[in-house]
């Protein structure tokens, strides 16, 4: 009866995740401790774990593939230099999206990046089954994005952070420097010009 | 469209513009881990937080200094006329104007080793000159944009040009041969 007990409540659902995410949050620490201690063993586990989700972060934020691809290795280059900056695990997210922001940034301020958008954006995949729901969404989908684009730099930024790289409202107002309450308040203002273009 | 209809949309773009990463990038990027990364330990978290509390730098020296002797007091490493010159010094060091005493040296050597772990262009002179100048140059490091940043043997902090940096290194230089 005991062991049942003990199964039952380690795949109870909210003890199951939060099991989870102490487990994942324990790595993050030790990774953030290695990366503090100057280890290249978690420089590359860092790469590991993060080269695809600033790739395209980059991408995201309106950059070719060639550009973004090199951002993404400037991104890797700075965060290895500013390890003093990780606090904890916790704060792993906000601090390598914050670099990769500021990275991006400095790209598009020395005005490299001018026209990037329109020269090599996402060509999104249609799908050719031919239903017209289908269809709808797609060019939903192709409008959303380009309304993305053209949103103001801060805007664009925190609903990529937020809706498309997954982060919490906290690891977003992080990486891009500011409180909850003004990234709570960025998102908003987003969405409601994101709704007014949509339609 | 309302605000859900809206995220679910956000929803569906995720994958849309999830695009395959090169192979071979990650590779590329590895191949740029430097041997040798800086190091970065407790006594800095310390260092960050009392900073972060936006006091000023030389509180913060203190109060690190002064914690570090009262720990050694409590221990019994230090008898009470050893705390006492120890809180003479630090008072000296922070009070004492332009004298520049080891203590600072210490503090020079240990923003020397942070720059330098950076890998920063960064010379220090704290063997070579004078411990009683607070003028004199104790480490200067290169700037991004052609200049120099100094800093002064009472660890004032200041930004310079090459040539004001070589009058300053000569001005050492012949106080030295006095």
């Amino acid at each position: 009866m005991e062991q049942i007990g003990e199964s039952a409540h380690l795949i109870d659902g909210n003890m199951g995740r939060n099991g989870l995410d102490g487990i994942l949050e324990k790595g993050r620490d030790l990774l953030a401790e290695d990366l503090r201690e100057g280890s290249p063993a978690a420089a590359t586990k860092l790469v590991d774990k993060y080269y695809e989700q600033i790739y395209r972060y980059m991408r995201r934020l309106g950059h070719g593939r060639q550009t973004s691809e090199d951002l993404t290795q400037e991104s890797f280059l700075r965060a290895w230099q500013h390890t003093e900056q990780l606090r904890n695990g916790r704060a792993l997210n906000g601090w390598l999206y914050r670099i990769a922001g500021n990275v991006s940034r400095l790209y598009w301020r020395r005005g490299k990046g001018k026209g990037a958008v329109s020269i090599e954006g996402f060509e999104l995949s249609q799908t050719d089954d031919g239903q017209v729901e289908q269809a709808e969404q797609d060019e939903q989908l192709e409008r959303l994005n380009k309304a993305i684009g053209e949103l103001p730099l801060k805007l664009k930024e925190a609903i990529i952070l937020h809706y498309m790289q997954q982060l919490t409202i906290s690891e977003a107002a992080q990486a891009q420097g500011v409180r909850e309450g003004t990234c709570k308040s960025r998102l908003n203002r987003a969405l409601e010009r994101l709704r007014k273009q949509l339609g | 469209m309302t605000n859900e209809e809206l995220k679910k949309l956000l929803g569906g773009l995720v994958s849309k513009t999830s695009e395959q990463v090169r192979p071979g990038l990650a590779d590329q990027i590895k191949h740029q881990i430097p041997r040798r990364l800086p190091w970065h330990k407790g006594r800095m978290d310390t260092i960050n937080i009392i900073v972060d509390l936006r006091i000023n730098r030389f509180a913060a020296a203190a109060v690190i200094i002064l914690a570090l002797i009262l720990f050694a007091s409590v221990l019994g490493g230090r008898d009470s006329g050893g705390l006492y010159s120890d809180s003479k010094l630090v008072a000296e060091y922070l009070f004492g104007g332009n004298k520049l005493s080891e203590t600072g040296v210490a503090a020079g050597m240990s923003k020397y080793k942070s720059l330098a772990a950076q890998g920063r262009d960064v010379v220090f002179y704290g063997e070579f000159i004078d411990p009683e100048d607070g003028e004199a140059v104790l480490m200067q490091w290169k700037l991004g944009d052609g200049n120099y940043r100094v800093m002064f043997g009472d660890l004032r902090q200041k930004t310079v040009t090459a040539e004001q940096l070589i009058r300053l290194q000569s001005r050492m230089l012949l106080k030295k041969e006095k």
